[in-house]
């Protein structure tokens, strides 16, 4: 849809480093052990991959992984 | 080189260092705490959704103590023990300094206490001792992350001072007192002294050094498919970064080495059970199945232990542990398998809504078109055996004796409850093979009631001291009747460390 905001997540401070994230939606993170951090493989997540963000976000154990609002 | 200086310098920012920073901080003490990994928490911030209070009663405190007492059969220090039951009463006044409040408190009465056992403290299975007070779930319902980043701020806005990506390499020892540390930019290798007045070790357990967990706690630590030769599962999340630098900068020190041990729990490893990077994720029904106790048998076939005891986690472990191959296998029926989809299984575990179970044969089903090699299903007991290499001639003889207890509802054999008392009669027949696993490495350093160091000949380090899991084997005995971040312990000796320390560098002024 034309206009439609794209979405971009974000990862908390607290985030600890469990990879629950990566175990469930591989498509999504990636923990990356050298630099002790997780990362989105996207920015901003393609759209076919909107519906797998958001129950990311509600799987995350300590709901660390937010939605960017711009 | 970089040189710091601080009244108390604090190693870890798990929740027994933040604990101790506050209450240093509190008390008016200059704080600095190192963290090798770039952000605060540790093994509390994974688990615990509640925390353990036993109330500010003469009556409670001492049945809470005696009970924890007699249950490690008085292995554990009964000073150590009594302190950390005492502190437990600041908890709650602290955690809503934080800004947290509490979902909701369950008073336990004091005849209650001891005479369950259960999850609620964490993963101890021990009995319950006190009141719960439980965290107000995030996510999948694991509070006490927010608990350790607010607790980081508060130092913070308190004056107190982070340190990121910093380790200490070794304590500073001069005449008889610690009086600071050497440490490290874990990423550029930059050194620095931080001289410090007193210095309180708060670094956790040592999940991830597996040569001090073969050493001290006797499991060898094995991938996740337990396909290399290995037995054990690991089952905390993986990268936890918990090496033991702590309990060797002590030993190094001259401290004494204190009780280790580990927390275990009995499990079927594999894919399609359990997550790569943690253990916990779980991607179907399996974990609930292994907490029923139906029959329970070793590679011959045979019965080893009560199986009531499958929730009894440490029990299973160590009963596991000293099977030939070192592992067991729970086997069920089709008529089970109906029967935990239909009524419901005995044991919900605690992880998961509800007592039915789905579909248990296209479950397992799942697992093995993964590869799994620990789970089996069959037609027949002698293709089940074949497949599982539990010898066939023991497990009829086994089966044939456990049905007739079955109809009997009466075991002769290990006294089970008949109400786990099910035949396996009728196929498919279902298996899986259980190791034992680990939950969390812990202890090593020796303390005393005020957290003090103990040193050889067990007379404190003056100026060292140490809490939470680096101490846990203190606690819970040896070996150890259970123990994982545990959030009470942490808090509580974070407490009595910030006290200590505080009240010590302060004499020098």
């Amino acid at each position: 849809m034309e206009g439609k905001q794209k979405m971009k997540l974000g990862i908390r401070d607290y985030c600890i480093r469990c990879g629950i994230c990566e175990d469930l939606y591989p498509q999504l993170f990636h923990v990356n052990l050298d630099e002790d951090v997780v990362e989105v493989r996207y920015d901003p997540v393609p759209e076919e991959l909107e519906e797998t963000a958001r129950s990311a976000m509600k799987d995350c154990a300590i709901a660390a992984i937010y939605m960017i609002k711009e | 080189m970089k040189t710091l200086n601080t009244d108390v310098l604090i190693m870890g920012s798990g929740l027994a260092g933040l604990t101790a920073a506050n209450t240093a901080l509190d008390a008016g003490a200059e704080v600095i705490v190192v963290e090798k990994r770039p952000f605060q928490g540790g093994g509390v911030s994974n688990t615990p959704m509640q925390t353990l209070v036993v109330r500010d009663d003469p009556a409670y405190q001492n049945r809470a103590f005696k009970i924890h007492m007699d249950y490690t059969n008085w292995n554990a220090n009964p000073h150590v023990v009594r302190s950390w039951l005492k502190n437990t009463v600041r908890i709650p006044a602290f955690v809503r300094s934080l800004g947290i409040e509490f979902l909701n408190i369950k008073y336990n009465p004091l005849e209650e206490l001891g005479t369950t056992r259960g999850y609620e403290v964490g993963f101890p299975n021990a009995f319950h001792i006190g009141d719960y007070y439980r965290l107000k779930w995030i996510g999948k319902g694991h509070g006490a992350a927010i608990i350790c980043k607010k607790a980081a701020d508060r130092i913070r806005e308190k004056g107190g001072r982070i340190l990121f990506h910093t380790t200490l390499t070794k304590l500073i020892k001069t005449e008889d007192r610690i009086t600071g540390a050497f440490g490290k930019d874990v990423r550029t290798g930059e050194e620095m002294e931080i001289r410090a007045k007193a210095v309180v070790i708060a670094t956790g357990g040592f999940n991830d050094n597996k040569e001090m967990v073969e050493k001290y706690c006797g499991l060898h630590l094995t991938n996740k498919n337990c396909d290399d030769g290995g037995n054990v599962v690991f089952n905390h999340f993986t990268g936890s970064r918990l090496t033991g630098d702590g309990q060797r900068l002590v030993w190094e020190a001259g401290g004494a080495k204190g009780a280790m041990g580990c927390n275990g729990h009995a499990m079927v490893p594999g894919p399609g059970i359990v997550g790569d990077h943690c253990a916990w994720v779980v991607y179907n029904e399996l974990r609930t199945m292994q907490e029923q106790a139906y029959l329970w048998v070793n590679k011959y076939g045979q019965r080893f232990i009560c199986e009531e005891q499958s929730d009894n986690h440490m029990a299973m472990v160590t009963a596991v542990n000293n099977q030939p191959g070192k592992c067991g296998y729970m086997i069920f029926d089709q008529d089970t398998a109906e029967h935990m989809e239909k009524e419901g299984v005995e044991r919900a575990y605690f992880i998961f809504e509800g007592n039915r179970l789905h579909n248990v044969k296209k479950q397992f089903e799942e697992v093995i078109a993964k590869g799994n090699k620990h789970v089996f299903l069959a037609d027949t007991l002698e293709e089940l055996c074949e497949m599982s290499g539990i010898e066939y001639e023991g497990l009829k003889d086994q089966i044939d004796r456990y049905n007739g207890y079955c109809e009997k509802r009466y075991d002769e054999e290990l006294a089970k409850d008949p109400l786990y008392l099910r035949p396996v009669k009728r196929g498919p027949f279902y298996a899986f093979r259980v190791f034992p696993g680990g939950y969390h490495a812990f202890g090593g350093i020796k303390i005393n009631g005020k957290c003090q160091v103990l040193n050889e000949e067990q007379r404190a380090i003056k100026g060292l001291y140490s809490g939470g899991d680096c101490c846990a084997g203190e606690v819970f005995g040896n070996p150890p009747i259970g123990g994982i971040g545990w959030s009470t312990l942490s808090f509580a000796q974070g407490f009595i460390c910030g006290d200590e320390a505080a009240a010590y560098a302060k004499s020098f002024e």
